[in-house]
């Protein structure tokens, strides 16, 4: 399972970052990281606080340009693309803090969610014209799906910043994925949720895996990264190994750099 | 059965409803006096100036001063066009919307950049700006003396040259002004709107273009302040800069806070309140500014929600009580 660091990996990326580096004025907090989401994977980055993981998912994302290095998704650079252009394009993320509509119910924070699937505008909205309807009418039979689907139905309308972080969490995944993303970036998806929780995200991410969903992992939670197929680890702005959760948990520099052992 | 005869009460209480409030509003002006008319009429102008502000600040979470400028920008298109040039009433109103809407297009771009106390500075700024220009150009503007003689709007070969008449006209545009926005609130852009208010990085992160979204939303309050402006010069003739200050763009975002800037019903009461209660309290003398101003003090900190807020409070407690005095009876 040992590969070379930092090289490309897989024949059809559905994400490359080439190269990539970030200062933060004399400070180097990214120097020259490369590696590939293969189309269909489940791929995880993990390190120690500082060492940048947080830095590189901004930059996947669209929130930090990169200082040197380009990124490629679905086989364009997108590097100078803004969030809400990769959004439209399939490339969602969550926040390591949940991110939800506070004033808006659950089920308003899934209609949020098909924001990018419709296209009608302000003057549309103003005179309420039939697709306006029609994109309200699809949007409630996603939302209704998505629902049943991540056992939301209790707290449907209740409003989500109302909610314990971990359900918020659950309310954000969903919203995400009623976005029918092909890549889905989650910072640090179990932070806050208790065991069983984890449990039920991993059987979740599984799924969605299953159904053709691509998956970026950031995560300290070990026993979540087994999901994986590929695993980066990430030290002091550089990848210092590259292999499956059974592999990067043997590997001696990420024990020493990461496991503090 | 019973339940199938019992549901359609709902919505004859409703028709019945929306009846009694269309006779009561026809009725209002036989029953107050000319100066309440006029009240009346100014309510309808300020609902339809005002529900651009409101919608800002309670949907996008802008704070704007700028909306006398706007208003002003309309008013001026009806004098100076109809006055000078010699054009028709309809042509006035679509050059102010125009020269209103790339008015705000040109100054949102850089403005609606900053956020918070900052935004609302720079709308304070505009406004200031705009009334130094709406007075040193005094060739378009008429500057202090003003424009006069500006025609009155007809209808169906009826002259709407009293408050009377005028009344009749402005509420069911400002009506019309309220169920557009309540329709773009109900929209997609309505949602979305409400999640950039939230939280602006995820709302980001869902597809929703945020810069250019407020954008249009700024464009669409400049074009409704712009329509209020002609409207009122329509109503009143004479149009000059003194309509046009900051203390009118304060009247206008005090309709948005005080309605409750969230609701769109509340833009109503909240205007009725800015055009009424002055008046009434001038009753009292000389000290009726003061009181005024402590009148708003009271609402503020009582009705953080603003009069739209309370309402809708007391709405969803009467349903509440309803349900359970139902769910109790044998």
């Amino acid at each position: 399972m040992d590969r070379t660091v930092g090289e490309p990996i897989a024949m059809s990326a559905l994400l490359s970052v080439r190269h990539v580096s970030r200062r933060f004025g004399g400070f180097r907090v990214l120097r020259d990281v490369s590696f590939d989401v293969r189309e269909g994977s489940i791929t995880g980055l993990i390190g120690p606080n500082g060492a940048g993981k947080s830095t590189l998912f901004n930059i996947v994302s669209g929130f930090l340009p990169p200082s040197e290095g380009e990124i490629d998704y679905a086989g364009r650079t997108i590097t100078r693309d803004s969030v809400q252009q990769r959004s439209e394009r399939g490339l969602l993320r969550s926040f390591q803090t949940p991110q939800v509509f506070n004033d808006l119910t659950v089920w308003e924070n899934l209609i949020v969610g098909c924001h990018k699937n419709g296209r009608s505008g302000v003057v549309e909205g103003l005179l309420g014209l039939p697709q306006v309807r029609r994109e309200r009418r699809a949007a409630v039979e996603q939302a209704e799906r998505i629902i049943e689907a991540f056992d939301l139905s209790s707290v449907r309308d209740r409003f989500a910043g109302q909610l314990p972080g971990g359900k918020q969490r659950i309310v954000e995944l969903a919203r995400a994925v009623i976005a029918r993303p092909r890549l889905l970036c989650l910072d640090e998806p179990s932070s806050g949720l208790s065991a069983d929780e984890v449990r039920d995200l991993m059987a979740r991410i599984i799924r969605l895996n299953h159904d053709g969903l691509t998956f970026l992992l950031v995560s300290h939670d070990m026993e979540l990264m087994t999901v994986c197929e590929t695993i980066h680890a990430l030290c002091f702005g550089e990848i210092i190994a590259s292999g499956d959760s059974a592999y990067i948990q043997a590997n001696a520099r990420v024990r020493e750099a990461y496991l503090g052992a | 059965m019973a339940g199938s005869v019992d549901r359609p009460a709902p919505a004859a209480l409703k028709g019945a409803l929306v009846l009694t409030g269309l006779a009561i509003w026809a009725a209002i002006p036989f029953l107050i006096g000319r100066g309440g008319v006029d009240i009346l009429v100014f309510a309808g102008l300020y609902t339809i100036a005002g529900i651009g502000v409101a919608f800002l600040l309670g949907q996008c979470g802008i704070v704007s001063l700028a909306q006398s400028v706007f208003y002003g920008i309309g008013a001026y298109s009806i004098a100076y066009g109809t006055t000078v040039l010699g054009w028709p009433i309809p042509l006035c109103i679509v050059v102010g919307l125009v020269i209103s809407g790339a008015v705000a297009l040109v100054v949102g771009v850089p403005v609606l950049r900053l956020s918070g106390y900052f935004l609302a500075l720079a709308t304070l700024a505009l406004a200031i700006i705009g009334h130094v220009l709406f007075q040193q150009w005094d060739w378009l503007t008429g500057g202090t003396l003003g424009i006069g003689g500006v025609p009155h709007i007809a209808l169906f070969g009826l002259s709407l040259n009293t408050p009377f008449r005028f009344y009749y006209l402005i509420w069911p545009c400002a009506l019309i002004v309220l169920w557009l926005h309540a329709n773009l609130l109900r929209s997609r852009t309505g949602i979305a709107l409400r999640a950039m208010r939230d939280a602006p990085t995820a709302a980001k992160v869902t597809g929703i273009a945020i810069g250019s979204l407020k954008l249009r939303i700024f464009i669409l309050s400049a074009l409704v302040g712009s329509l209020a402006g002609s409207l009122f010069a329509l109503y009143v003739s004479f149009v000059s800069v003194d309509s046009f200050g900051v203390d009118r763009a304060i009247g206008f975002l005090l309709i948005a806070v005080l309605g409750g800037a969230r609701s769109i019903a509340g833009t109503v009461v909240g205007a009725l309140f800015v055009t009424a209660a002055p008046n009434l309290l001038g009753r009292l003398g000389e000290v009726h500014e003061v009181v005024f101003a402590v009148l708003l003090i009271i609402a503020v900190i009582y009705l953080p929600s603003g009069f739209g807020g309370a309402i809708a409070s007391v709405w969803t407690r009467l349903r509440t009580w309803t349900a359970r005095l139902a769910s109790q009876s044998p």
